[in-house]
């Protein structure tokens, strides 16, 4: 009796773990077999998602001469300091250029590497960390577009992400060259469905367009509705002139909040505020460090 | 080993006596809770009926091998293996119908209608009878899906498949999950009494 029920045991052991050990081969084979093809599509409609709100679409397609060029932001430690380095494109390369939290140049080291190598995360995490040396620590923080057009900067284009009512929004955003908003994309959020999910739709979305960075700055969540007409002025598919003018007179009104989701109406305004906010403090840094040091960057 | 019907009666089995939807009236959760559109009823039925018809054929390869004492959960392993595969395929070749549909795919694991078909048939019959009645019963739960789905776009939100057909809403009430209870239960009772009357005239006739 009892030896028959450790041999049921033993065998029902055996074969779940068979079980289990097969059913992981097949997962991991397909999951092999379809990450580069998902890494695409992602990397698709991340570019998607950059061009539509930078304004452009398959009718209205991006004009040839504008080029984008990445910049990747680095936190450096080095036993108790810390500094920050950008690693920026050059005339023919890229270069790291590492300025301390005062905003005050420390050096620039020139890297050999193109653009494709450093898309992919690890390879370009690796390429940093060579250039340091060992005895600093390097972490990836974030990175940003800077859209060109003729020469002159036209846009730029961050990731963002802020804690929204139960977790993280993520977002892609764009500003235009004078800091002002161009619009901004939720890409992942986990806010309840029919109520702060609703920071998604275009009318809310489209009330931080076109606002520049003091009105977005000034800006509060009211628990007001949104007037009619503004509202159909932003979800207009083909918008008249007159849908322009309303949207040009509301541009300076607080955000109106999503009916039953104030919280994640407050957390994507203040969220943005402190994206935008962070964004501009250090871009005019790096300019200014590219400006006095004489950096060649290509934007 | 002792089914004796053949194969286009298993897939008509499924599709009509034995419907998952209408007459076994098992994995309603998910009937009621996706078949807000007719998209998305046939996005989720599509999607089963693969599940259904990889998960059975495994089953029945390796009746022999699985000990009868934890054949629950071999089965809830088969299935979330094939529900993982079908995930990542999916994320991989169809992007866009994926953003859609993505998290209806992962449920498909708790589907009732899925382990009730591996523990009475595909544990006992062969790969190629099982493999007929995975496509009968997906097929039947696709097509009860469909119907909801249509019936509940139509009514909830004037619209089929998105085009708008009657231009104005009827019903909200339809689109809310409560809805699809009423619906559920109406077109069940609907098809029971065709199934009646059909019967009655049968036996008339003979």
């Amino acid at each position: 009796m009892k030896k028959s029920a450790l041999k049921d045991i033993s065998s029902i052991v055996i074969r779940l773990t068979v079980t289990c050990l097969l059913a992981g081969i097949i997962m991991g084979l397909a999951f092999v077999l379809t990450h580069d093809a998902k890494e695409k599509n992602e990397q698709i409609r991340d570019e998607r998602v950059m061009y539509s709100i930078l304004g452009y679409d398959k009718k209205n397609p991006a004009p040839k001469t504008m080029s984008l060029h990445t910049v990747y932001r680095y936190i450096l430690t080095a036993g108790e300091t810390q500094t920050v380095a950008y690693l920026v494109p050059v005339e023919s390369n890229y270069s790291l250029v590492e300025v301390d939290l005062s905003g005050a140049f420390v050096r620039q080291i020139a890297l050999d590497a193109d653009a494709s190598k450093l898309r992919n995360e690890g390879e370009r995490n690796s390429v940093v960390q060579d250039a340091v040396g060992s005895d600093v620590e390097s972490r990836f923080a974030d990175q940003f577009i800077i859209v060109m057009n003729g020469g002159k900067r036209t846009a730029y284009i961050l990731d963002g992400r802020y804690p929204g009512f139960k977790t993280f929004i993520r977002v892609k955003m764009a500003l235009a060259a004078d800091y002002s908003m161009l619009g901004f994309e939720v890409l992942e959020h986990e806010e309840d469905p029919g109520l702060g999910g609703e920071i998604e739709q275009k009318w809310f979305r489209g009330q931080f367009e076109g606002k520049s960075f003091e009105q977005l700055k000034a800006a509060h969540v009211v628990r007001q509705p949104m007037p009619d007409d503004l509202r159909a002025a932003i979800i207009a598919k083909k918008p008249t002139q007159e849908d322009e003018k309303i949207r040009a007179a509301h541009v300076g009104d607080d955000i109106y909040a999503l009916t039953g989701a104030t919280i994640s109406s407050r957390s994507v305004l203040n969220g943005n505020q402190a994206m935008v906010r962070k964004f501009t403090y250090r871009m005019d840094l790096l300019d200014q460090v590219i400006k006095t040091q004489g950096i060649k960057v290509t934007f | 080993m002792s089914n004796e019907l053949s194969k286009g009666a298993l897939i008509s089995r499924g599709i009509l006596s034995q419907n998952p939807v209408f007459k076994l009236a098992l994995s309603m959760c998910p009937a009621v809770g996706m078949s807000t559109t007719v998209m998305n009823g046939l996005m989720l039925g599509v999607a089963v009926l693969f599940v259904q018809i990889f998960s059975s054929l495994t089953i029945s390869l390796f009746k022999n091998w699985i000990h009868p004492r934890i054949r629950i959960p071999t089965y809830t392993l088969t299935i979330a293996t094939w529900v993982t595969v079908i995930d990542l395929v999916l994320a991989a070749v169809f992007p866009g119908a994926y953003a859609q549909m993505g998290i209806f795919i992962k449920l498909i694991v708790a589907f009732a209608i899925i382990t009730m078909r591996l523990e009475t048939f595909a544990c006992k019959e062969s790969p190629s009878d099982s493999f007929f009645d995975a496509v009968g019963m997906g097929l039947g739960f696709m097509v009860g899906m469909v119907a909801i789905g249509f019936v509940r776009e139509l009514l909830g939100s004037g619209t089929v498949f998105g085009y708008d057909l009657l231009g104005f809403k009827p019903f909200l009430f339809f689109i809310l999950p409560c809805a699809g209870f009423f619906v559920v239960g109406l077109m069940m009772a609907f098809f029971n009494w065709i199934e009646a009357r059909y019967r009655e005239r049968m036996a008339q006739k003979s």
